[in-house]
């Protein structure tokens, strides 16, 4: 699973979710991607899920890019513990994704392989996400308006 | 290259509020710019400008822009989207001249079929989708079409094999690659279930050092060790 190897803190606050991405809004490296369209957290299980999903439907061929990292850890209380003692200890890490963010992309497979591997990778987010085209390829507009 | 005629509605009102009227009322608020002009605001319609640059070239299509009493020859330049819908929120003209060489992007095509790459399962990874050259604005090609069919795998085609149109150059060094004949992927399946195993029997010993390790750095250290295995 993806996580970073070292962190200045171990710890860290929420954060909101307001707003749509700032960046990495459009298809860079491969022909298709999957694009955000609601805001949330991925956890690094979820996108090694998607991943694997994507590959194994994809089976031979094929290129996948992963375009978000979790690097935001998320801490927990141990069961049954009383409140307070301080912030709880990181179980997990979480990439933060809003609306527009593209989260995968894939290349080397004609449209219908992509759209079919992609749509089993979504249904492995807890988010709403859709498929793309890179513009200008598989018989989409190069401008749309 | 054949320009195309387009209104532009100059004193648009600024702000954010007003800008957003303008969108929903159909238009798409942009600015005029270059050649040591004063930059002018205006506003085109969007289906128009929509129809404009759905022609051959693109993006690279010269407009002919009409704003109020004067006409200016101007690119597209810089279209800003919506990071969800896809749609223009914003859009530059560029005033260009005829006879100076300006910076374009052309969308780079890829012709033929690899056939000895896909014999041998490999992919045609391509690398470079448009092609940074400086041209007169007739000169711009619409498309760069690269031809892949001698292709191999391990081998590459650079901006030194392709031929650029008459009148047309390019920045960029003569060994970037357009695109890549790549080995197949033959040990991924492998890899993935080695990696489910992994990640079992690293759950596994998490759990046992979390029994054994009370403390955020035991559970740390022992997650590390599960990604890792």
């Amino acid at each position: 699973m993806l996580m970073p190897r070292k962190v200045r803190h171990r710890k860290q606050q929420r954060g909101r979710l307001n707003g749509m991405a700032k960046g990495g809004t459009s298809v860079n490296f491969g022909d298709f991607g999957i694009q955000a369209l609601e805001p949330g957290w991925l956890t690094a299980r979820q996108i090694e899920a998607a991943r694997i999903a994507m590959t194994r439907h994809v089976k031979r061929g094929g290129k996948v890019w992963i375009r978000v990292f979790p690097d935001k850890p998320v801490t927990e209380k141990p069961a049954e513990t009383r409140m307070g003692s301080g912030k709880g200890n990181p179980e997990h890490w979480v990439a933060v994704v809003r609306p527009g963010r593209m989260l995968f992309e894939l290349a080397g497979v004609d449209r219908e392989l992509a759209q079919a591997a992609m749509n089993r990778a979504i249904q492995k987010l807890p988010i709403k996400a859709r498929f793309v085209v890179r513009p200008g390829t598989h018989g989409e507009p190069e401008v749309s308006v | 290259m054949p320009e195309i005629t387009l209104e532009a509605e100059v004193g648009r009102p600024l702000g954010s509020r007003p800008t957003r009227r303008l969108r929903t009322d159909g238009k798409i608020p942009g600015v005029i710019y270059g050649h040591g002009t004063d930059p002018v605001a205006v506003a085109v319609v969007a289906r128009d400008l929509r129809i404009a640059l759905s022609g051959e070239s693109g993006s690279n299509t010269l407009l002919s822009l009409q704003a109020g009493d004067k006409t200016f020859l101007t690119l597209a330049r810089e279209m800003q989207r919506h990071p969800v819908k896809g749609t223009v929120i914003h859009v530059d003209f560029q005033i260009v001249r005829r006879d100076e060489i300006i910076a374009a992007e052309v969308p780079i095509t890829l012709i033929g079929e690899a056939l000895e790459v896909h014999h041998g399962e490999g992919l045609v990874d391509q690398q470079l989708f448009n092609l940074p050259v400086r041209a007169k604005p007739a000169d711009i090609p619409t498309v760069i079409e690269v031809d892949v069919t001698d292709l191999t795998i391990g081998a590459s085609l650079r901006i030194a094999d392709i031929t650029l149109p008459s009148g047309v150059s390019t920045e960029l060094e003569d060994d970037v690659a357009i695109v890549i004949g790549q080995a197949p992927r033959v040990v991924t399946l492998e890899e993935d279930e080695g990696a489910a195993e992994g990640e079992a029997e690293g759950e596994g010993a998490e759990g046992e050092a979390a029994a054994g390790e009370a403390g955020a750095e035991g559970s740390g250290a022992a997650e590390g060790g599960g990604g890792e295995g």
